[in-house]
């Protein structure tokens, strides 16, 4: 008789994945024993045999690590394999799982990061910092909502995508159409960024030259802001993307080189926060 | 502003819950409260005020953005920067009597918050270690077949790690907290190079925070021009972040439509090219 995995184990399988895949991180085995909660409850419903449990338990525990909303269609798309394997199918083995994991692992932590951690997270967020004005918990209690419930169905479609289609799952992702939402979501990303960097972000100078009546005759800031409102900050965001995207500086070392500018800029009068009891 | 033993017992949990690996799961836990954002609303709830949370919050998120962890390598603990970070700056706060509404407040906030999560990096890295030794009982668990023990390995034991690298920091740091930053205050004086230069870090550190981001979406030049074009939305047009968002929307799906008609006009070239063939 051709064994099915109930929608029950599918769920189990699937929750254990939603909640467990990092809780157990460590840098040697990652999301590893996540994966392992994860199919648990799928090989003890497709096998009797203490034997068979065992023999594919030991395929997932091989090491794994993604980006883990997006990959939640990689444990979908093994679930489905897995299946196929109890029924006996003689091309699925160790090493088509293991390498389809590990084939998968790359690109969609790539397509994972750079949608879900880079564009995804900062828009919603971004909308809700502009709904906190005057500390109002609005933002987010919005962002708290909207976020858990694109996260929640979103990781479940992937993994029913993943189980019910295999590998045409992730034609989706990396084919023309996911390469044309991807394209277009980054640009929305990138245009409410810039409105978050100029609503939230305000580099400042206090650089002023004084006549020989002592009355200012140049505020640079003002200068600076009728070639285009707030320069200052725009060009200090774009040398620190320099720094990190072209000289490769880690955001620590950047951090530290601020630390170093601000010293020298209140030094020489550039910056001056205006403090005062 | 006094934290009490019950407060910071709180927040500690919240610290447990919230951080990259954390025992909320990364949807809930570090993807939603491991949030500036939603620190600033759990803190100061908490702490008795609401407002003065999320107004730091909203300062420390900016930094925050887009905090990607790739491949398990960190450069901010986001357990302390909400909740070892946002309680120490609002102690602050109150005790230099600024606002958390003026770029004086948000400054100092962001400081504080960037000190504490860089120091803080170190729990990641502490949480990680200590849940290698459940790992190991893991893959003894695993050889001796005894599969439902990972369950308790992945979703039970590592509260022990967080106890130790979550709980108790927080709860010390919280309640050493207030002294500490009278002590900063009564050692340096506000109008003084080194208070100044605190001041002026923090109105800088948040460019690092949005340049982290486009290191995900710029990739050349041009990418630069939705961004630059969100800034002008807000700094020279005034508009808000929401609506912002909808003038983004409206572009992203133009450019979505452009690119599905590239799509499809390919998949016709490419037909008529193996019918040729």
């Amino acid at each position: 008789m051709e064994k099915k995995l109930s929608k029950k184990a599918l769920l189990k399988s699937f929750h254990n994945w939603y909640y467990g895949h990092l809780t157990c991180f460590s840098q040697e085995h990652m999301q590893t024993f996540g994966y392992l909660c994860a199919m648990l409850p799928l090989v003890e419903e497709l096998y009797d045999n203490e034997d068979e449990k065992a023999k594919a338990m030991n395929t997932y525990t091989a090491f794994f690590n993604t980006e883990p909303q997006l990959g939640t269609v990689v444990v979908g798309m093994t679930a489905g394999l897995e299946e196929a394997r109890a029924n006996g199918q003689d091309d699925v083995d160790d090493e088509t799982i293991n390498g389809l994991r590990a084939g998968l692992m790359g690109p969609v932590a790539g397509i994972g990061d750079s949608l879900v951690v880079g564009t995804v997270i900062p828009i919603l967020l971004g909308i809700a910092m502009g709904m906190s004005g005057g500390g109002s918990p609005l933002g987010a209690i919005f962002y708290i909502i909207v976020w858990n419930l694109f996260a929640y169905f979103g990781m479940k479609f992937l993994y029913f995508k993943g189980y019910n289609l295999g590998a045409k799952a992730v034609e989706f992702l990396i084919g023309a159409q996911g390469e044309a939402i991807r394209d277009s979501v980054g640009i929305l990303g990138g245009i409410v960024i810039g409105a978050v960097s100029a609503t939230w972000v305000s580099v400042k100078t206090s650089f002023t030259l004084l006549n020989e009546a002592g009355e200012p005759y140049l505020e640079l800031q003002s200068k600076l802001d009728e070639v285009f409102p707030g320069l200052l900050t725009a060009v200090f965001i774009i040398i620190c993307w320099a720094l990190m995207a072209k000289k490769k500086m880690s955001p620590i070392k950047v951090m530290l080189l601020l630390v170093v500018v601000a010293f020298v800029g209140v030094f020489v009068g550039f910056f001056n926060p205006g403090l005062s009891y | 502003m006094e934290i009490s033993w019950l407060q910071a017992a709180l927040i500690g949990l919240f610290a447990c819950l919230s951080s990259m690996p954390g025992m909320g799961g990364s949807s809930i836990g570090n993807y939603t409260l491991g949030r500036p954002l939603i620190g600033g609303l759990v803190c100061g709830l908490i702490l008795g005020d609401m407002t003065t949370g999320i107004l730091v919050g909203c300062a420390m998120q900016v930094v925050y953005i887009a905090l990607v962890t790739p491949g398990g390598t960190v450069s901010a603990d986001v357990r302390a920067v909400s909740y070892i970070g946002i309680p120490l700056a609002m102690v602050a706060l109150n005790s230099y009597g600024l606002s958390p509404e003026s770029a004086e407040g948000a400054a100092l906030a962001t400081s504080f918050g960037t000190m504490v999560g860089t120091l803080g990096t170190v729990l990641f890295y502490g949480t990680a270690t200590i849940n290698l030794v459940w790992q190991h009982m893991g893959w003894k668990a695993v050889e001796k077949r005894q599969y439902k023990k990972l369950y308790l390995i992945d979703m039970g034991l590592p509260w022990l790690s967080h106890l130790a690298c979550s709980f108790i920091p927080t709860l010390i740091m919280c309640k050493l907290g207030a002294d500490v930053v009278e002590l900063i205050k009564n050692t340096l004086p506000m109008d003084g190079l080194a208070m100044k230069t605190l001041f002026t870090v923090g109105s800088l550190l948040p460019c690092v925070g949005i340049a982290i981001l486009l290191k995900q979406i710029v990739k050349k030049a041009a990418d630069f021009v939705p961004f630059l074009f969100g800034f002008v939305l807000a700094a020279s047009m005034g508009i808000n972040l929401v609506s912002a968002t909808v003038v983004a929307g409206m572009f992203a799906i133009i450019n979505y439509k452009i690119k599905m008609l590239s799509v499809k006009g390919a998949v016709a070239v490419d037909d008529e090219e193996e019918e040729e063939i």
